[in-house]
């Protein structure tokens, strides 16, 4: 579904992911893992064409991501959830989830949408008239994923969708992905919080100075030693 | 007596300088811009009504009409060519709008020579009896317009996509981003939008004062004070700033000489700002802690 070849991206010439080769299949869940600097968050912005700078090729569905624009993108299955929050705080959840959904024209297949997401994340539904500002840290992620799935995408890219929840948020928020791979989307995140990230996933890859050093099954990585060592130690 | 008749001078002045402002803090909470070339839009909008008025058609409704759109492509044009690029930086968001100030002002020298034009609207001279006191229709219309044109504007923001979208942009630039709005249109849009309230400004307070190159002068300086007293950023605080300077400063023609009007209406600023250093609904703005 998505498929990364020799992925080169940076800022004003100084290029920090530095060859990537990845493939995310529908229902599947990819993590990618890699110490703080390691160019994890600029990998994703890259498949995101956020980037003025990079080389390579990405393509959706064999279609180039580097000639569309975010909201072609966006229209063609792509979705991004970037590091930190990104809920609008001054809208209400309902005009988040509207906002989910601005390249939807048709104000009735909108509001099917929305219904649709508020069946998946009940939690929303009694607090559509709050500011999001209002809402706590676990709500915010879920009126993201919901803002996010309004679209339908394909394809869920997130950066670090677990930091700074408490852990059975943590948990909630991985099932909700899985569930989304479930129903045949193709899910790639970025995670700190590696051990719970990886249970939670098929694949992942370890990213050290813009390289993917490893690639493997979300299982094998979790026995692996160095693994352990460099990037789950500290849990 | 006196009191309420300045108390209806006021409202009507400050609607203008609410008109003036609101456009200001939308393009300042969209796009992080300062335009200070706000004020010739204003003027520019007196011009256009006067010459629609005196070139096309005597109807000043539709003038009034006209003038809107015209300066709402002016700021179209105007964000597209100058002010998209200069986001970042205010110094030269400054430098940008004292040129521009220059340029339509000498335009307009040019087309219209120096001297002050006068829009005429003879019916618009009409006294409105309003109890004991005698408004002219003019004074009327113009919180009337000003008053439909704020509950448009709210009803555009809080209720259709795109002003959603807007608000939306104002609060998250990259969020905004991630759900497919671009930001170059919102930008347009918001420019367009605050300039055309501007340009409608001017035309309507042409009739009751004349036209001349720094007819928005005034405005500008009132505006800027109404956005600080009501607090950067937001919108309502810009409408009751305005109409709080355009009361503060035709009541206190009563207690001093006039000249002593604008005096008044900063020392009532500087007291606000002691109490509440962010203005009266004044909130932090995107970006700070
Ligand atoms: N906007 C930017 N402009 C210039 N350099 C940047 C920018 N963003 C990140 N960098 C640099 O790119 C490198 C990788 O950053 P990136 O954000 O991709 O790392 P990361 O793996 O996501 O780290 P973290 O775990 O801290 O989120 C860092 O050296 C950082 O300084
Ligand atoms: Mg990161």
């Amino acid at each position: 579904m998505l498929s990364i070849r020799g992925l080169r991206a940076g800022y004003g010439g100084r290029m920090i992911v530095d060859g990537v080769d990845l493939d995310v299949a529908a229902g599947e869940v990819v993590t990618v893992i890699g110490q703080n600097g390691a160019g994890k968050s600029t990998l994703l912005k890259g498949i995101a064409n956020l980037l003025r700078n990079r080389e390579g090729a990405v393509t959706l569905d064999g279609e180039n991501v580097f000639a569309l624009s975010a909201q072609d993108l966006l229209g063609r299955g792509l979705a991004f959830i970037p590091q930190g929050r990104s809920v609008f705080p001054g809208l209400t959840v309902a005009e988040n989830l509207r906002m989910g959904g601005f390249l939807l024209r048709d104000p009735v297949l909108l509001r099917q949408r929305i219904e649709a997401q508020l069946e998946a994340f009940p939690a929303l539904a009694k607090l559509l008239g709050q500011l999001a500002a209002n809402l706590s840290g676990g709500q915010q992620r879920q009126l993201e994923l919901a803002r996010t799935m309004v679209m339908q995408p394909k394809v869920i890219m997130l950066d670090e969708p677990s930091i700074g929840l408490a852990p059975q948020v943590v948990e909630q928020v991985f099932a909700t992905l899985r569930t989304l791979a479930a129903g045949g989307r193709a899910v790639l995140m970025v995670e700190q919080n590696v051990r719970r990230a990886l249970q939670a996933s098929d694949r992942g890859i370890v990213l050290e100075l813009g390289r993917a050093r490893l690639q493997d099954k979300a299982a094998a990585l979790l026995g692996d030693e160095r693994v352990a060592r460099l990037y789950m130690g500290k849990r | 007596m006196a009191f309420l008749e300045q108390a209806l001078n006021g409202l009507m002045m400050g609607s203008i300088y609410a008109l003036f402002a609101v456009g200001m803090v939308l393009v300042f909470g969209v796009m992080r811009v300062l335009n200070f070339a706000h004020g010739v839009i204003f003027m520019a909008g007196g011009y256009m009504c006067h010459a629609v008025m005196t070139h096309v058609v005597a109807f000043y409704p539709l003038a009034l009409l006209l003038s809107a759109a015209g300066g709402a492509v002016i700021g179209a044009v105007l964000e597209r060519l100058v002010f998209r690029r200069l986001r970042e930086s205010l110094p030269m968001q400054i430098v940008a709008s004292l040129g521009l100030i220059l340029m339509v002002q000498n335009g307009v020298l040019l087309l219209f020579g120096p001297e002050a034009v006068q829009i005429s609207v003879p019916a618009m001279r009409t006294v409105v009896p309003l109890g004991p006191l005698g408004v002219t229709l003019q004074q009327v219309l113009i919180v009337v317009v000003v008053g439909v044109a704020m509950a448009g504007l709210h009803l555009f923001l809080t209720r259709s996509r795109l002003g959603t979208a807007m608000r939306a942009a104002s609060q998250d630039l990259q969020a905004a981003r991630v759900v497919g709005i671009n930001p170059d249109r919102v930008f347009a849009l918001t420019f367009a939008l605050a300039s055309g309230l501007a340009a409608l400004g001017g035309a309507l307070l042409g009739p009751l004062f004349l036209v001349f190159p720094a007819m928005g002068d005034l405005p500008l300086l009132k505006g800027l004070t109404a956005i600080v007293l009501g607090g950067m950023g937001s919108v309502g605080g810009a409408v009751l700033g305005g109409l709080a300077i355009g009361v503060l400063e035709a009541e206190s023609t009563l207690l001093a000489p006039t000249d002593y009007r604008d005096l008044v209406v900063f020392a009532v600023l500087i007291l606000v700002l002691l109490v509440r250093p962010y203005g009266l609904f004044g909130r932090r703005l995107r970006g700070e802690p």
